[in-house]
């Protein structure tokens, strides 16, 4: 019942997309600008090139196991137990984030558009629809990104075009004054929130597409169309905002769209840009849910996932508001311990696996030589 | 107390949906997992909004473990 779901890699390529841009548009300007200050742009075309050479090795890991996810694939290599505690550590955070996600959403409809409803309402909401794309499966979301692809591409692109008569190109010069280091070392976060994030689309990648070789080059595709995204977002967010601006809000890209004046006829036209993060938004949180509820399964080797995603749901509505009691504490987390989190399960458990797949590889070859 | 009526309701419709195709198609292993889930997930709402109680922070905890790799992170990114 779960192996017989295939998506094609058009499909593929548009979750990859709307996956990369997820949170990022929400949070990277503000971050890069922090660090990088006028060179935010650098920061995020390096961070999109390095992002790239994450996805490379998390290809390479995914194509030595064309048939399993990510948690079979560390439960075969690892061996039974250690291996499923490392899975079941892997499928936890995957399920906090799916939850933080929530609270995102929840915090940044609360601020900027229902200031009176509560949050717990907004979360339930966003969580009613994510329990219900991913219980009717991996393939009618799929479809559904493809419809929804090209109305966040209309949007993007209207908010482009009018927001390109304000931009002032003063606010980036000088240019490359802050030098390579600081500009690295900024883009480290946005490498972070979205290429090796992306280790959680190993739980659909090589098994449920259905050419792989294309897919292949399909994941690298789409995270440079949504690392360009990013780029475009953070070049206007600098070049329209300013610097200090940019840095200081927590939402630059949702101020930018209040600048929109055309004629001083076609102004405040912020849902639009609202709704791109919904949509955005929405297609992240619902991998990291369909990657946690299909990884517990796989660990308890259940015949259907779909039974928890309702209980899993319940939960993760609570623990969106229990993580984060508020935003000073968010920013810090994101900053420190989430990193480490990510690059625990996205950087260092893939590397880890690779050394323990060579060693492997090596010890059978042996056995056969005697 | 009201809004305890209305999480166990809600837990309610849950296993009313959940419930009869697993007793149907004999899935033992889903129906406890499902169960076990559901308990925590039923508990930790009525902690929450029915007593008020505060639940103690997830990341708190992993703030505390992962804190060695924070400082060598923060110490190579300086």
């Amino acid at each position: 019942m779960m192996q017989d779901v295939k998506i094609n890699s058009y499909q593929f390529l548009v979750l990859v997309i709307l996956f990369t841009i997820g949170t990022s548009i929400l949070t990277v300007p503000s971050a890069l600008a922090t660090g990088a200050k006028q060179d935010a742009w650098i920061a995020a075309i390096i961070g999109t090139g390095i992002g790239l050479l994450v996805i490379w090795l998390l290809i390479t890991i995914a194509l030595w196991f064309p048939h399993l996810t990510y948690v079979q694939m560390i439960e075969k290599l690892f061996g039974r137990w250690i291996g499923k505690a490392l899975a079941a550590f892997f499928v936890l955070i995957v399920l906090f984030y799916a939850s933080e996600l929530l609270y995102y959403f929840g915090l940044f409809l609360n601020i900027h558009m229902m200031p009176n409803t509560p949050m717990v309402v907004l979360n339930i909401l966003m969580a009613g629809i994510v329990v219900m794309g991913v219980r009717l499966g991996l393939e009618t979301f799929a479809r559904t990104a493809e419809i929804l692809i090209v109305v966040f591409f209309a949007f993007f692109f209207i908010l482009v075009v009018c927001l390109s008569p304000e931009m002032k190109f003063e606010n980036i010069q000088p240019v490359y004054e802050m030098g390579t280091k600081k500009i690295i070392q900024s883009s480290i976060f946005y490498v972070i929130v979205s290429s090796v994030n992306a280790v959680v689309l190993l739980m659909i990648f090589p098994s449920f597409v259905n050419k792989m070789k294309q897919g292949r080059k399909t994941f690298l595709i789409g995270n440079l169309i949504g690392g360009i995204v990013i780029i475009i977002i953070t070049f206007l967010s600098v070049t329209v905002l300013g610097i200090d601006k940019t840095a200081g809000e927590i939402y630059p890209s949702y101020e930018l769209t209040k600048r929109i004046n055309i004629g001083n006829f076609i102004q405040r036209i912020e849902g639009l840009m609202a709704s791109l993060w919904v949509i955005t938004l929405y297609f992240k949180t619902t991998l990291y849910f369909y990657a946690s509820v299909l990884g517990m399964a796989q660990i308890l080797n259940l015949k259907d996932y779909r039974p928890l995603t309702l209980p899993l749901g319940m939960i993760a509505v609570v623990l969106s508001l229990v993580i984060y009691p508020n935003i000073i504490y968010q920013k810090h987390f994101d900053d420190t311990t989430g990193n480490s989190l990510t690059l625990s399960i996205g950087l260092f458990l893939p590397l880890l696996l690779v050394v323990i797949y060579a060693i492997r590889k090596r010890m059978k070859k042996n056995e056969i030589e005697i | 107390m009201i809004k305890t009526i209305g999480i166990i309701l809600i837990a309610a419709v849950i296993v009313w949906i959940e419930v009869p195709p697993l007793l149907e198609k004999q899935y033992k292993k889903e129906l406890l997992v499902f169960s076990i889930l559901l308990a925590i997930g039923g508990g930790l709402s009525i902690t929450l909004f029915g007593f008020e109680k505060t639940i103690p922070n997830p990341f708190d905890l992993l703030t505390f473990i992962f804190k060695p790799l924070n400082d060598f992170i923060s110490h190579f990114l300086k």
